[in-house]
């Protein structure tokens, strides 16, 4: 225990930077549906002062029910006048009481999964098996959300998301027709970029992370295969696993750095951030501390690549698009514009603004399985926002969000599709002749 | 303090559900304060009503064992007013949050009072209409805490405060009795009673829904920035703008140490950082003669040594320069983890020197203080950023902020203009009332509260001599 608090501890100069203006309430999706002020940021900082201060328990039942009820999404973050990190105290946060309260059974085994190269493939090898038999879909429309059955609901809702969207056409090849203006005028040319992969992601989203790689390929960009990467970690490191986190980061440091990049794509925005954060993560670790800061300074997300004027333009796209920014990109990486530039970008498609795009979906994670009651108002709201702006599609850039999403419009019945944003870019792109 | 009675919690649970009840010590430990660090105890419970009639059976069941009701609104308060200093009930209007009327033509909205502010300006915005005053936490203040403290802000120079703008409230007396003070939109044939609540700090009783005039959207806005070597510069700037017969909507100076919290912060602005103080000067109104308002002003800055003043060009401009000042109080924590945020008012005229007094107490007790205020309505906040672990320190900045408030009141000024007395400024309560005055004041407040329950300890001091006591030693022997 003590151990563990001299991790909160740490960080006690940052709690004190809060002076409890008040500003995050409004902005906190469990505050604003719950109206206590133990569920709010500035609400759980007082609590981890108390910590610091000895007032409270890290075992204590109350400390440990409203921190479990933060979704991390950090908006408050992006309030904050006095610029306190609530995530890296959330996480710290955690690990504390992680020490002295065992988390629940599926928010342990999750992380595990999610790091194990012996069970993570089966286990995506499986959902996608069980994609295939159209069982998830049933599922997820015909029984109930009450009780354990919902969390089957929700579970089977966020397996049948991630099939492909019928908005899209397919195109499984890796095949690029250069641009006629030459290749050294692209916005890639001479840039060695390696695409993180991610669990999720690569096991029930290949199509993203396919057309991310062609993509970007066509604009010139040289992309080089990073062999032995892995699961990112931000799951371990939410959960209150920082150590895990800190094993993942390891090996995701050697790997990214065998291959001599000068960047690191991540199309999911919770990898993106948690990997930006490597450098904080290992910032006591003196063999990889510089390595760390060093692959976090290569990290961007596809957004960040994607949003320059002189990308190459495609076909025209007749879709009507709105967009949800995932917190982890609006809050945690501060990227707002450049995601809603990509779609500008695209011919044809009307670009329809999303009420509330700001606030989290309910996804964070497994927050609707562990959250049912309070998730389900959360991603409920989203999704009767997405409904009224009548788009055919919602683009949203990080695997959790398009699966959460995605299961509350299954649930919905409603043809919605869900997609990541430079899927919609990929597929002008083919439309517009740019693939062979 | 005693204990609560045995019934109590099932009582109140059975009022407004189980769920709204807030009775574990160590989730009741977030409302022991508000954004005043300096008072700090903790409630004997919460209750969190969704509407009138539950706020009302709550109050039925304090009044029936005689426990203080304490009202709260988002806790953004600035003078420890929505703490239970004396124990007893804090009642939360949190989940009291909507809008239940917008009557566009009649320019009246009827809100619960745990709407936001700027919920209420968003929902009004398209017809053509917003809430005028604009407290500098109106994105996450209550309308209800408006009424309690009747809060200004910048643009209240030229619009005035809250209580210009309420025509009716509804309100739980601390009985449980429910009644209308005022009302649509009629002016009360008789003694204003919605006038005497505006500002009376929850201590006559709960607000639940409250009744707003509405006023139309400026149609076009000049904002200015002057940049000073001095705070005394940018004061006399204000002096000569207003003395020239110009109707500024906001008059708002930013000094140095403030600017440099602000440009740290992301919602920085662009303030130079080796200024001496920064000059916002905002006209709106009907387009025609705004541009020349504008220019005078501008020339009167450069007059008392601006030596430079810039023009916002776009909404985005005149936003971010905004924001810069809004979210300065919040930025603090960029300086120092603890802020003592002083509030009071001076004539305008005597900015200048009163300016210069404020530095000489900081440099005296070495102390870093960062001023933000609305210096069109000489309304100061001298903000003294420490770090309360150093006790030292802490009893240095306590002798300071009295120090600060003699000054203002020698100077013709008052104690608070804007953030109210609560538990905060009792203390200073002798410096501005003859003990006959506030001897009425005890008499106004008990003819609503006669028993004393509503938010006891706050406002008028209940004792006949001044007190010596520094807040936190006030509130600790009291509570």
């Amino acid at each position: 225990m003590k151990n563990l608090l001299r991790e909160l501890k740490k960080q006690e100069e940052k709690l004190f930077n809060c002076v409890q203006c008040g500003f995050c309430l409004p902005v906190c999706p469990t505050y604003s549906r719950l109206g206590d002020e133990a569920d709010s940021p500035r609400g759980r900082i007082h609590f981890m002062r108390a910590v610091v201060e000895g007032r409270i328990e890290p075992a204590s039942e109350t400390l440990n029910r409203h921190l479990d009820r933060c979704l991390g999404c950090r908006a408050c973050e992006s309030v904050c006048p006095s610029g306190v990190e609530y995530g890296r105290l959330l996480e710290g946060a955690r690990e504390v009481t992680a020490g002295a309260v065992k988390p629940n059974l599926l928010t342990r085994l999750l992380p595990r999964v999610m790091a194990s190269p012996s069970l993570l493939p089966p286990a995506m090898l499986l959902a996608r098996a069980l994609r295939a038999t159209g069982f998830p879909r049933l599922v997820a429309l015909r029984i109930p959300d009450e009780g354990f059955l919902g969390q089957v609901k929700l579970g089977m809702g966020m397996i049948a998301a991630t099939a492909r969207p019928e908005v899209l056409d397919g195109g499984w090849g890796r095949n690029v027709i250069k641009a006629e203006t030459g290749s050294e005028d692209l916005v890639g040319a001479g840039v060695r970029v390696g695409i993180l992969k991610g669990c999720v992601q690569d096991g029930l989203l290949g199509r993203v992370n396919r057309a991310t790689a062609r993509v970007l390929e066509a604009n010139g960009y040289g992309l080089v295969e990073v062999g032995g990467q892995g699961c990112c970690g931000a799951i371990h490191a939410h959960t209150g696993g920082l150590g895990g986190a800190r094993d993942l980061a390891l090996k995701n440091i050697e790997a990214f750095e065998a291959r001599e990049l000068d960047l690191v794509a991540v199309n999911a925005a919770g990898c993106g951030a948690a990997m930006k954060d490597y450098s904080h993560l290992l910032a006591d670790d003196s063999e990889y501390k510089d390595r760390a800061v060093n692959l976090a300074g290569r990290i961007r997300d596809v957004s960040e690549l994607l949003s320059h004027p002189g990308i190459l333009p495609g076909g025209a796209l007749e879709l009507s698009v709105t967009y949800d920014a995932p917190c982890h990109l609006l809050h945690a990486q501060r990227i707002a514009e450049e995601p809603i530039s990509l779609l500008r970008s695209i011919s044809g498609l009307e670009l329809i603004p999303l009420p509330g795009h700001d606030e989290c979906c309910g996804g964070a994670g497994i927050y609707g399985i562990t959250h049912p009651e309070l998730g389900g108002r959360i991603s409920r709201d989203k999704v009767l926002s997405i409904l009224e702006t009548g788009a055919q599609v919602v683009a949203t850039g990080n695997p959790g969000c398009m699966m959460q999403i995605g299961a509350g419009l299954e649930a919905e019945g409603a043809n919605v599709d869900v997609v990541h944003p430079i899927e919609l870019l990929d597929e002008s792109y083919r439309r517009g002749g740019l693939y062979s | 303090m005693k204990a609560l009675p045995p019934n109590l919690l099932e009582e109140l649970a059975a009022a407004v559900g189980p769920d709204w009840v807030i009775s574990d010590p160590d989730r009741l430990l977030v409302y022991e304060s508000d954004a005043q660090t300096a008072h700090n105890v903790a409630p004997q419970a919460v209750v969190l009503p969704s509407d009138t009639d539950q706020a009302s059976q709550v109050a039925r069941v304090l009044h029936r064992h005689q426990i203080p009701l304490v009202p709260r609104g988002a806790g953004t308060g600035l003078s420890g007013g929505a703490l239970a200093t004396r124990g007893g009930v804090v009642v939360g209007t949190s989940r009291m949050n909507k809008i239940l009327e917008v009557d566009p033509s009649n320019r009246r909205a009827v809100v619960q009072s745990g709407v936001l502010n700027t919920d209420l300006s968003d929902a009004t915005a398209p017809h053509g209409l917003h809430y005028a005053p604009d407290p500098s936490s109106q994105a996450a203040c209550t309308i209800g805490g408006n009424v309690a403290e009747n809060s200004g802000g910048p643009h209240c120079l030229k619009y005035g405060v809250t209580s210009r703008y309420i025509t009716g409230l509804r309100v739980v007396l601390p009985d449980g009795t429910t009644v209308w003070l005022g009302g649509q939109g009629r002016e009360a044939p008789s003694f204003d009673l919605v006038g005497l609540f505006v500002g009376s700090e929850g201590c006559f009783g709960l607000a639940t829904e409250v009744e707003v005039a509405l006023t139309p959207l400026p149609e076009a806005v000049e904002t200015l920035l002057a940049i000073f070597e001095t705070l005394e510069d940018a004061g006399r700037a204000v002096t000569s703008i207003v003395s020239a017969g110009l109707l500024p909507a906001a008059l708002e100076i930013v000094d140095r140490n403030t600017i440099k919290a602000v440009e740290a912060s992301i919602f920085a602005a662009g303030y130079p950082t080796d200024a001496g103080a920064a000059l916002v000067v905002e006209f709106d109104g009907v387009e025609a003669g705004l541009a020349e308002e504008a220019e005078k002003a501008e020339e009167f800055c450069k007059a008392a040594g601006a030596r430079e003043v810039r023009r916002a060009e776009s909404a985005e401009e005149r936003l971010a320069l905004w924001k810069g000042r809004k979210k300065a109080f919040g930025t603090m924590g960029r300086l120092a983890p603890d802020l003592l945020v002083q509030d009071a008012t001076v004539p305008r005229t005597r900015l200048p020197e009163v300016l210069a007094s404020i530095a000489e107490i900081a440099d005296r007790y070495q102390l870093q203080v960062a001023n933000v205020f609305h210096a069109g309505d000489g309304n100061l906040h001298p903000n003294i950023v420490f770090d309360r672990r150093d006790a030292e320190e802490t009893r240095r900045v306590e002798a300071a902020s009295k120090e600060i408030m003699g000054v203002c009141v020698d100077a013709g000024g008052t104690i608070t203009g804007e953030h109210g007395v609560g538990a905060d400024k009792q203390k200073y309560m002798h410096l501005v009332f003859s003990p006959g005055e506030l001897e009425v004041l005890r008499r106004v407040k008990g003819v609503f509260d006669p028993d004393g329950r509503c938010n006891p300890g706050k406002v008028v001091p209940e004792d006949e001599a001044p007190s010596e006591a520094g807040p936190n030693e006030r509130t600790e022997a009291k509570s």
